[in-house]
């Protein structure tokens, strides 16, 4: 599904250079959870935004269900974002002022074409995510927790080959932050890839295997010992 | 943006007005024509106003224009009061006209019913008089008047024909709301003047007006005996009007012309800053877009539109200010203007180019955000 070789990542700064990833090769299964770990600063969100087509490397490839994304354009990795991969992100990026419904819809806006059941569907969605009584309630006028769910079932919209989580529940408290991961629990039983971002161990357990990245390189590839996560191929 | 717009149908409504006036002017007068007011006239807003009495111009200059200026064909002097007017017990205020038979060909006066009257009746002063519609309409109930006895001032006249109806003229003086009586008459009997306040003058070639103008200038002042003193009349042929019309219509243009291209630069920058604004405001949300699949083309588009929307408002509350200040101007301020609508077309196309352009460096700017930066940014 997602196989990435020999990735590195390096900013350059006048005067300094830092490398962020140095040589990162991994391969990751349709249908597996898998979880990123590492202290702060450990290249986490950069390997995440590579991960998503959103970020280009110093140097390597990335290849996604069978694509070699670097030899695309801007406007293909923009459908290639669209279609095969679905955000969320600590700060859950909602549009303000704009209804829930709205938000999940979003993505349908720049599909190829605009589905006659789109509304259908991000209820639907919405409802996947315990939101059926919010839909038309303003972002802003949503808990943390709700918004976070509604940027999931505006990740899901477009039924994407993976979703990606960097640090979903960073921003939320112990009880939104376990109905976020019930939801992802429940994706991946349904048979979704799932990449998530943390540096909470309690978060990372959930997955299926864990990744552990440190100054720039993965240095563990543990899989998980959780007995409910470990069904799927 | 919105006194821009509003400026352009001003500006657009004022010219068609005084264009109008012109042809209206040509039309009525004939290109032929040369008036020598007593006095001097000025325009004032758009229309003329003659100053205090000069009793300088009298009959025998316009007999000397006859006799000695090669270049004119015909003359038609003119002395004209308001004064009240009765037949049986109804009265009214109009201006008595006293003319030379001549003034029905120069002035191109027609008639509808009765007849003229002749230079025998103009030299011996009857008592005839020629009337308007309005007064037909005011003082005879619409009744055919040619042969009823009525009285201008307290003198007895008997009215022997009715003018055609020409409307108002480009002065807003009402051509219908007078009567005409022959000049001697008026003269000796009524007025009781030795001076007159017009001659109108037809020139026998358009070509030899400027010619005729200068000719007739120095007649008059040599006849007034003016030296080294400025001219105590206003002479104006149909050119020069035209052209002090333009002229004003010219100053007019320039003056809303540059109004309206500040204010639609000053809109169009304002739009431009909005825009930047919004641009660097809403990173996140463009990243976020960016993110969840729009191209680079789908967010330009947006802000493009956003900004068409701002400039497109704008020249809205413009075009309604724009005709509404015509409209005043037309109703209230006596100024000459005719809405246009092309203007106001022009003028909301105008400020949606305007939204465009100063839109278009914003929008590539947004567009041109990586979705990492945007979605990293504060
Ligand atoms: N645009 C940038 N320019 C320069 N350096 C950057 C930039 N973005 C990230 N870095 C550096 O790359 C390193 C890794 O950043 P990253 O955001 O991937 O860390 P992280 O593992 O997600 O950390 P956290 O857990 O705090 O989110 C950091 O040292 C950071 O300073
Ligand atoms: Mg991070």
């Amino acid at each position: 599904m997602i196989k990435t070789k020999n990735i590195e990542k390096t900013y350059k700064k006048p005067s300094v250079t830092t490398p962020v990833l140095r040589g990162i090769t991994l391969s990751i299964h349709r249908g597996e959870y898998v979880a990123i770990m590492g202290t702060s600063g450990s290249g986490k969100s950069t390997l995440m935004n590579i991960l998503g087509c959103l970020d280009k490397p110093t140097s390597g490839q990335l290849e996604l269900d069978g694509t070699d994304v670097y030899t695309l354009d801007d406007d293909a990795l923009s459908a290639l974002r669209n279609k095969k991969i679905g955000f969320v992100f600590q700060q859950f990026f909602l549009l303000e002022r704009t209804t829930a419904l709205e938000n999940v819809l979003l993505p349908l806006i720049y599909a190829d074409n605009y589905p006659a059941d789109a509304k259908q569907r991000a209820k639907k969605a919405l409802t996947n995510v315990g939101l059926e009584d919010r839909m038309e309630y303003l972002a802003n006028e949503l808990s943390g927790g709700q918004q976070q769910r509604v940027a999931i079932a505006r990740a899901l919209i477009n039924d994407p080959d993976v979703i990606l989580a960097d640090e979903p529940t960073g921003n939320l408290d112990s009880g939104s932050t376990h109905e976020v991961l019930e939801i992802f629990s429940r994706l991946h039983q349904e048979g979704r890839t799932i990449i998530v971002v943390t540096h909470d161990r309690a978060v990372a357990e959930h997955a299926q295997r864990i990744l552990e990245l440190k100054e720039g390189q993965i240095i563990e590839n543990t899989t998980s010992s959780k007995p409910e996560n470990s069904g799927n191929h | 943006m919105v006194i821009g717009v509003a400026a352009v149908i001003v500006m657009v409504s004022m010219g068609r007005g005084a264009q109008k006036r012109i042809l209206d002017m040509i039309h009525d007068m004939g290109t032929n024509l040369i008036v020598v007011n007593a006095g001097r006239v000025s325009l004032v807003g758009g229309r003329e106003r003659q100053s205090a009495i000069v009793t300088t111009l009298r009959p025998g200059d316009a007999e000397a224009i006859q006799d000695h200026c090669a270049s004119v064909a015909e003359v038609a002097p003119e002395t004209s009061r308001k004064m009240n007017i009765q037949w049986e017990s109804e009265n009214l205020m109009t201006d008595v006209v006293g003319v030379t038979p001549a003034a029905f060909r120069v002035r191109n006066i027609e008639i509808e019913t009765g007849r003229t009257f002749d230079s025998v009746e103009n030299d011996t002063a009857r008592r005839v008089v020629l009337v308007g519609s309005v007064i037909v309409e005011k003082l005879f109930d619409s009744e055919d008047p040619v042969g009823h006895q009525i009285r201008i001032g307290r003198a007895p006249f008997e009215v022997v024909g009715v003018m055609k109806a020409k409307g108002v003229d480009a002065n807003g003086v009402d051509r219908d709301d007078r009567v005409l009586i022959p000049i001697k008459t008026a003269m000796r009997r009524l007025v009781r003047t030795t001076y007159i306040q017009k001659i109108h003058i037809l020139v026998a070639k358009f070509e030899q007006l400027q010619h005729a103008e200068t000719e007739i200038r120095e007649l008059l002042r040599e006849r007034h005996r003016l030296r080294d003193k400025p001219d105590d009349f206003t002479i104006q042929n149909q050119a020069s009007l035209v052209q002090t019309e333009r002229e004003s219509a010219r100053t007019l243009t320039l003056l809303v012309g540059s109004v309206a291209a500040v204010s639609l630069l000053v809109g169009g920058i304002g739009i431009l800053a909005v825009m930047l604004t919004a641009c660097r405001e809403r990173r996140r949300e463009i990243g976020l877009r960016r993110a969840i699949g729009a191209r680079r083309r789908d967010i330009r588009t947006q802000f493009l539109l956003e900004s068409l929307i701002i400039a497109g408002l704008g020249g809205f509350f413009g075009a309604v200010l724009g005709v509404l200040s015509t409209f005043l101007a037309s109703t209230l301020g006596g100024w000459n203007a005719i809405v246009s609508w092309g203007a106001t077309g022009a003028g909301l196309t105008l400020s949606a180019i305007i939204g465009l352009i100063f839109g278009i460096y914003p929008a590539s700017k947004a567009a041109a955000l990586e979705p990492i930066e945007a979605l990293r940014s504060e």
